[in-house]
Formats: structure tokens, C-alpha cells, sequence
């Protein structure tokens, strides 16, 4: 019986024995193989056997499926041979002792230092991947260009815009010289919150000089933006809109 | 911005691989843990340190002084310029591998804080951390670039599998190993009695988040929160060089408004009819 193994770079993360049911791959969690990343699709491919063959299918997935380093559709798969998809790869196999094979041929012990010592992953297969998802013109993260960058829209208050496009990773609201939304007036502090933008491109707010409030609720920790949410404080009132 | 910073060897190595450097003048602060055999790691986290420090200062006498690399959108001026100085750092310690020749590989992470009048703007690569103690919370500023830590953020394993995993010290990024290098940036709000902590591993593999916390919680004094977060690391077994800057952004007593306030609040106070007598 074939056997899958699911790896990144040199761990094996998974095991997977294919029989007569077929083993789906993809991000989303029903599937047989699970690879969360976003260079995968939700249902990216599966293998299965027919007529004793032991085949693959990549359901059209964005960012392909590659065997042995061939952009695949169907493939009969053997022994031996890797797919790759997004940085996960994947080894057919008909042995059981990959994984003590694997730390035999030392790929494990390379990578685990003798003592504390502190060493670099080589990085060079995930590399080659990479290059190979921008050669079909795909590329494994979201590109800057298709996120969408929302907007403060104030609908209260004296700032100096009526509405500030969130381009920052931090946005500052006060009369700071360096606040993106800039309060008017005499007793406005120089920063009365924070709109922090994450590495997933999620907002968050979070109080300063003052404590905000999200639809008329005093925040009590940094709170996640949603699309119309109506966030007031020092005087002024600003909604946050992702606009399609 | 108060500050104080310890370096320590550990009670294990016989070496001491960590470098920093404090440029307050600039509201610079840098930390680099250097990899490599014989004397490599030293170096490397010398050069790193340096390299950003000086490019820094370039940067300060000339505001026109090239970026290195491409521009990050969505950050300031200044967080463009420290990631600037990282790569420069990188290619540095990339040359000087390659002039020592054979496989004579040499790598550091670094941290860097720059404090303006309103944010901190860190940069880092590898796994030395950027912490913010505010309003009693610890907050880790930067994501390590380390086998384990993409394995936790994928879900595959728990933090606290990642804690003990035996493959904890394998970074997936560090300066020096590639021509080129990926730079991580993030800006904080400054604000009153806000603590920065920049480290590297050998502290907090030794001290949970709530020992940190009750030391810098502990005293006002960023010197003597640093000595004795390095003392506390040696006695949970110092398994590593330990390295710690300690940032204070102290409420600036000076200020006119401050003052004011303070005298009308404190009229007929005690504390405050001392000073007018």
C-alpha cells in the first residue's frame, strides 16, 4: 500500500496510508490532507487509485500542483515521487519507515544542532518553490495591489479631512504632529487612540490618551474593525468603511 | 527615554555571541545574537550593530542618504530607514563570510528600536524578540523567524509544543545567510510609563512572560530591571548568552502644562507648599 507523507521542508508533518478511498488535499479542514496556507486552495487536489494505479488530480487550483517539478492536471504517481504544493510537499511512498529513514540519512539530524546551538534552516527549497509559483504568475501571499485599504470616514467632529484611507500599519488619532487623523481644537490630546494594522491586513483599535468607544460600547482591550463600525472619542466621530 | 541594557555570557557558554549597541542621541537601540563557529558569531553581531548604528548616523547627517532596498509602504520615514540599515547589515556580514571563504557560515538576528516623539519603530529579523509592558499586559512586538514559530502560526503545533521542541533553535531567517533579506517593521504608539524590552533568546527561554513582567514592574529603574532580568536568567540556568535593553518612557515632568496642573492640584498640599517655601 502507498503511503503519503506530508512534509515542510525537512519535517515530516503527516502520514497518510492511501487505500481504496481517495485522500483530498487543500486548506479547508474537511479535506484528508490539510495545508493551511494561502498558496492553497480550499480542495487543491486529490489521489486517488484506479484500476491499481495510484493517481493525483489537481482541481484547478490557483497556484498548481507540481510533481517532481512539473506543473501537473492528472498524473499516474509512483514511488518516489514529490508534489509540491504551496511550501508543503508531499512524498509517495510504499515503505512505512520513512520517518526513521529520513533521520538515517540525517535530514533531521542536519537540522537539529548538536547542543543549544542556533543554526539556519536551509531555505533553498522553499526558494526554488517560490520561483517556480512566480513563473506561472501566481504568487503564494496576497499582493499589496488586491488588498482592500479601508477608510475612516468622519462623520462628527473637527479634523482636518473629511476621510483618511488607512494605508498605515500604525494610524494615530489626535493632534500629534506625526497622527494621520489630525483633531482640531484647544484640549484635544496629542493621542487619543490607535488603529493598528496586523500582518493579515485585520484592524485594530486601541485607546491612547483616551478610551474609545465601538458602537457606543467603551472598549476594554484592543477591539477588531468591521466594516461600519462607528468609533467615537475625543469628540469626534469616525466610522471605519471597506468599501468594495 | 530612560534606558539601560546587560549583556551576559550565561553559565553555559564559554562565549558570548550578543552585541548592542545605544545611540540615545538618536533614540537608537540595537541587539544582534551572532551564529557561527570559532569567533563568527561575535562578528557577526558586531557588524550587525555597527552597520546600523553608523548608517543610522549617515542617515541623520544627510536625510538624502540612499534607502538599501525597497521601500516599505505604510510606515514612516524612520521605520524605512532602520529597515534600510538591517539590510545593509545583512550584505556586510553576507561579504565578510564569503572573504573568510569555505563553508564558514555566519549569521545574527537582530532587533532595532527607534524612538520618535510619538511611536517606537522596530525592525527585526530572526528569533531576539521586542516586548511592550503597558498598563500590567506583555505584549510580544515581533514574530520570531524560527522553524517553530511558523509551525505554531500554521496551527501544526501549541506554543507550549513549542517551547520544549527540540528544533526551537532553527531559524528560517538571519542576517548573512542570503544576499539579499526579508525585513519585518512595526510602529507602536508611545505612551506614558510605556516599557520596551528588547532581548534575545537566552532571556526569555529562561523566564516566562510573568517573570518578565514582575521585574520590570519591580523597579523605575531600567539599569536595574536589565542587571537583574540577566541575574534571573543565569539562576533559571543561563543556558544561552543573555542580552536585555530595557526602554523607559518616563511622563516628562517638565512639561509646562504638567507643572501647572501639579501646582493647582497641589495647592495646600504639603508636598507642594515645600517647594514654595
Amino acid at each position: 500500500m502507498s503511503k503519503l507523507v506530508l512534509k515542510f521542508e525537512s519535517a515530516v508533518l503527516k502520514e497518510i496510508a492511501v487505500g481504496q478511498k481517495e485522500v483530498s488535499i487543500g486548506r479547508s479542514p474537511d479535506n484528508g490532507i490539510v495545508i493551511d496556507n494561502p498558496a492553497v486552495s480550499n480542495y487543491h487536489a486529490r489521489v486517488f487509485t484506479e484500476e491499481g494505479r495510484l493517481m493525483l488530480q489537481d482541481f484547478g487550483s490557483l497556484n498548481g500542483t507540481f510533481v517532481n517539478g512539473q506543473r501537473v492536471k492528472m498524473i499516474m504517481l509512483k514511488p518516489g515521487d514529490s508534489v509540491a504544493i504551496g511550501k508543503h510537499t508531499i512524498v509517495v511512498t510504499d515503505s512505512v519507515e520513512v520517518r526513521a529513514k529520513a533521520l538515517d540519512n540525517g535530514e533531521m539530524k542536519a537540522a537539529v544542532p548538536k547542543i543549544n546551538e542556533t543554526v539556519m534552516l536551509d531555505t533553498k527549497d522553499r526558494r526554488d518553490f517560490l520561483e517556480k509559483i512566480a513563473a506561472v504568475g501566481e504568487s503564494a501571499q496576497p499582493a499589496p495591489g488586491r488588498m482592500k485599504i479601508p477608510t475612516l470616514v468622519v462623520r462628527n467632529g473637527n479634523t482636518d479631512r473629511a476621510e483618511y484611507a488607512l494605508n498605515d500599519k500604525l494610524t494615530v488619532v489626535g493632534k500629534s504632529a506625526m497622527a494621520t487623523v489630525k483633531l482640531q481644537g484647544w484640549f484635544k490630546p496629542k493621542a487619543a487612540a490607535q488603529i493598528n494594522r496586523k500582518d493579515d491586513n485585520s484592524y485594530y483599535i486601541g485607546a491612547a490618551d483616551k478610551t474609545p468607544s465601538v458602537n457606543g460600547e467603551k472598549i476594554t482591550h484592543p477591539t477588531k474593525l468591521a466594516s461600519g463600525d462607528l468609533i467615537e472619542v475625543a469628540g469626534v466621530e469616525l466610522e471605519f468603511v471597506v468599501r468594495d | 527615554m530612560e534606558f539601560g541594557a546587560r549583556s551576559d555570557p550565561g553559565r553555559v557558554r564559554g562565549n558570548n555571541e550578543d552585541s548592542f549597541r545605544l545611540a540615545p542621541e538618536m533614540g537608537l537601540f540595537v541587539l544582534s545574537d551572532g551564529m557561527g563557529g570559532l569567533e563568527a558569531g561575535e562578528v557577526a553581531s558586531r557588524l550587525a550593530v555597527e552597520t546600523v548604528v553608523e548608517h543610522c548616523q549617515q542617515a541623520e547627517a544627510d536625510p538624502a542618504l540612499a534607502v538599501f532596498g525597497k521601500q516599505i509602504e505604510g510606515v514612516s520615514e524612520a521605520s524605512n530607514r532602520i529597515a534600510s540599515a538591517v539590510r545593509l547589515a545583512n550584505s556586510e556580514i553576507y561579504e565578510n563570510a564569503r572573504n573568510r571563504g569555505g563553508n564558514a557560515a555566519m549569521g545574527a538576528t537582530i532587533v532595532v528600536a527607534r524612538c520618535l516623539a510619538d511611536r517606537v519603530c522596530i525592525a527585526h529579523v530572526g528569533d531576539s524578540r521586542a516586548y511592550l509592558l503597558r498598563a500590567g499586559q506583555l505584549d510580544q512586538l515581533t514574530e520570531d523567524h524560527s522553524f517553530v514559530a511558523d509551525q505554531v502560526r500554521r496551527g501544526m503545533i501549541t506554543p507550549e509544543e513549542a517551547s520544549r521542541s527540540r528544533m526551537h533553535n532553527v531559524l528560517t531567517r538571519a542576517l548573512g545567510i542570503d544576499p539579499q533579506v526579508e525585513v519585518d517593521v512595526t510602529e507602536e504608539l508611545l505612551m506614558d510609563d510605556d516599557i520596551y524590552l528588547v532581548c534575545s533568546d537566552g532571556l526569555f527561554r529562561e523566564l516566562s512572560g510573568a517573570q518578565i513582567t514582575g521585574v520590570l514592574e519591580e523597579t523605575d529603574d531600567p539599569q536595574r530591571a536589565a542587571s537583574r532580568l540577566v541575574d534571573l536568567a543565569n539562576q533559571a540556568g543561563g543556558g544561552d548568552n543573555i542580552t536585555v535593553i530595557v526602554l523607559r518612557n518616563s511622563p516628562k515632568s517638565g512639561r509646562p502644562f504638567a507643572k501647572i496642573g501639579r501646582w493647582f492640584k497641589g495647592s495646600g498640599e504639603d508636598q507642594e507648599s515645600e517647594t514654595q517655601s
